[in-house]
């Protein structure tokens, strides 16, 4: 492992500005993101929450052109948006969010490649701190990880007080850290001392899920009704969790085009919460608020290890801490109806 | 006091739920995180004590009422009260289905103003303790005291409770806020201040952090169209792609359909994830429609709605 002072951390973001746009959290906008870089506030180093906007943002974008297009006399034209994805380097993800992008990979490199998707995903550096200061409302240990995992990154730091202990877990990683001055060797002190802060994080953790009782549980439950209604009663439906969730990658696309036919294809973040949520190419399967709830939930914890192995949430708990009726899915989670009591119930109920 | 209001308000319900008075009860439960509040929806009188007050009640409960069958007791405070009549104003729910139980309430401390104040999140504060005006915030850090203004909603400050009338039992003496009309008008008054230019840079910058996410909207009582003008297609009237200049129509359009129904609860704000300043809309707006019509929304179940009410003499023919 190596390692490097505090105050030369400036210097270090300096040289990567020469090849990556630096991402570091920030509010310096108004609200709490990932941000490039000023050149000057340092203040994530020693105070690194999570941020409220995820950096999926740094990904899959709420804005995104997809390609212009022109009317020409035998029919459109149209104009890639090719440009290269920018080189960007995310410094200070947390191993949630690193893991959430890890999560939804498996979508975008699926039966179909999304280029815009991988295209920013192959230039970017993940430079990740572990988490010293996790939420009241964070349950990544319960998702198989922990707040200083360093499997999703390319380069982990670890705060031991005036220094950062850097793993360089990837080659991308090794390359962006090699010729880099001030990096040092660190000494089994510093070794010894990242242990005791990461493992002194994970302490910190209180909420917990139980998954294995979840996937037992869950199958029987989809059919609860009265279960999803009292569920989602206070649900207001808007689009804060799924927005704000790191692993939700739903997109709507719209064309817009001027009186010449001429004009572009974006594609802006979408979210099954909403009751007009696929209504443009057919309907909403899920008129009823309950069941927009229950999506929510299935996808995440139900469909996601059918298709990829893994469940599709990283215990992040902005859905939570953001929720404006403090709405809590580890609630719903830990109070699954146990199955055949729940069939039963739902049978002998008149509908 | 605090604990004596919960028990007198658990006993009344109680009452309401045994006599078969209603069907159903909105109120708020102990939230899952630091000082959270949450909605809780009970039909069972089992799940009574599990009510509470104090002074981080802060979503505006009239939003659920028109999804809520049945007769519907509700735990209001004065200013979501209104909320309560608007929505009868506007015949979105029946008045003889809902029974409105007045809360006291002496404000609502602002937990993002909290944060702002001490430095820290909320979950890094271990007590928040009110007495008279003072509220004394305590932390690993040690206790700080703040006065009751500094902490207090917006819509708190600028609280002018007492003269509503509907409510059908109120628990407890219900005493005006320490409302501070001047440091509420503040934020209005440094935007009437400002250049037309300088205004639309300071709503530009406000408006791009907008991610598009309908909380505003969603957590809105008066904002109860079944559609949305945003989401119609034929005609599109903004994006759907989250530009400021798009999220500043919508929000303008927003502001202008709940005119005469808004009270200016505060709820759109507090929602915002961004932090974009909507109270400064909201506030303003019940400035308009109180200088140029005398209106107040939800003070007068039997008045007709500013904006959709219409009379065959009026001296306007526009909608003739």
């Amino acid at each position: 492992m190596k390692k490097i002072k505090k105050q030369s951390v400036r210097g270090l973001l300096e040289k990567w500005q020469k090849d990556f746009s630096v991402f570091v959290p920030s509010k310096a906008s108004g609200s709490s993101q990932m941000a490039v870089w000023d050149g000057q506030d340092l203040a994530f180093l020693d105070r690194n929450r999570n941020t409220v906007v995820p950096p999926k943002a740094n990904f899959l974008p709420n804005i995104e052109k997809m390609f212009g297009f022109r009317k020409e006399e035998d029919g459109y034209v149209l104009e890639p948006a090719d440009e290269d994805a920018p080189r960007q380097l995310i410094f200070g993800i947390h191993p949630c969010d690193a893991r959430a992008i890890a999560i939804i990979d498996m979508v975008f490199r699926d039966a179909y490649e999304d280029k815009y998707y991988l295209s920013r995903r192959q230039n970017t550096v993940l430079v990740g701190m572990a988490c010293a200061a996790p939420y009241d409302n964070c349950f990544c240990t319960s998702l198989g990880f922990g707040p200083a995992d360093a499997t999703d990154v390319d380069i982990m730091l670890t705060d031991i007080g005036d220094s950062f202990v850097i793993e360089e877990i990837t080659d991308r990683g090794k390359e962006a850290v090699a010729g880099a001055k001030d990096v040092v060797e660190a000494t089994p002190a510093d070794e010894k001392k990242a242990g005791e802060v990461k493992a002194s994080a994970r302490a910190m953790l209180s909420k917990e899920i139980d998954t294995d009782e979840i996937a037992k549980r869950l199958p029987a439950a989809f059919d609860d009704k009265s279960f999803w209604e009292e569920i989602a009663a206070k649900c207001v439906s808007c689009g804060i969790c799924t927005f704000l969730c790191p692993t939700c990658y739903c997109f709507d696309i719209n064309d817009e085009m001027l009186k010449d036919g001429s004009g572009a294809r974006y594609r802006n973040w979408d979210c099954c919460s909403f009751a007009v949520y696929t209504r443009m190419p057919a309907e909403n399967p899920r008129e009823e608020k309950w069941r927009r709830v229950r999506q929510k939930v299935y996808h995440k914890y139900s469909f996601y290890p059918e298709l990829f192995g893994i469940i599709g949430c990283t215990g992040c708990g902005r859905c939570i801490r953001q929720c404006p009726v403090n709405w809590d899915i580890t609630e719903t989670l830990n109070n699954l109806p146990a199955g055949s009591a729940a069939r039963t119930e739902e049978k002998q109920k008149p509908s | 006091m605090t604990k004596e209001l919960e028990n007198k308000l658990r006993e009344e319900v109680r009452n309401l739920l045994e006599k078969g008075k209603v069907d159903r009860v909105i109120g708020y439960g102990a939230g899952s995180l630091r000082f959270a509040a949450t909605p809780l929806i009970i039909s069972d009188k089992a799940d009574v004590d599990r009510l509470i007050i104090n002074p981080f009640i802060h979503n505006n409960l009239s939003v659920f009422l028109p999804d809520v069958s049945g007769k519907v007791a509700i735990v209001a405070k004065e200013c979501d009260a209104r909320s309560i009549i608007s929505l009868v104003q506007n015949k979105q729910i029946p008045r003889e289905n809902v029974y409105i139980i007045g809360v006291p309430c002496s404000g609502i401390i602002d937990l993002g103003k909290v944060e702002k104040l001490t430095g820290l999140d909320r979950d890094e504060i271990d007590d928040i303790s009110w007495q008279g005006d003072k509220v004394t915030i305590a932390s690993a850090g040690g206790a700080k005291e703040f006065t009751a203004q500094e902490v207090l909603a917006d819509s708190c400050l600028g609280c002018d409770a007492g003269g509503f009338r509907e409510f059908d039992l109120v628990i407890g003496e219900m005493k005006p806020v320490a409302a501070d009309k001047e440091l509420i008008r503040k934020r209005i008054k440094d935007m009437e201040a400002m250049s037309p230019a300088e205004r639309w840079e300071f709503w530009k910058n406000e408006f791009s952090r907008c991610i598009r996410c309908y909380a505003c909207r969603q957590i809105c009582p008066v904002c109860f169209c079944d559609r949305c003008f945003v989401e119609e297609t034929e005609p599109q009237w903004i994006s759907p792609l989250p530009r400021w200049q798009d999220n500043l129509i919508f929000q303008a359009v927003r502001m202008m359909h709940v005119a005469g129904r808004c009270t200016d609860c505060g709820e759109c704000e507090r929602a915002c994830p961004v932090n974009i300043p909507l109270g400064i809309l909201t506030g303003k707006m019940e400035d308009i429609v109180e200088e140029l019509f005398e209106y107040r929304a939800g003070m007068d179940k039997d008045a007709p709605p500013l904006m959709a009410a219409y009379q065959p003499e009026e001296a306007e023919d526009l909608i003739r």
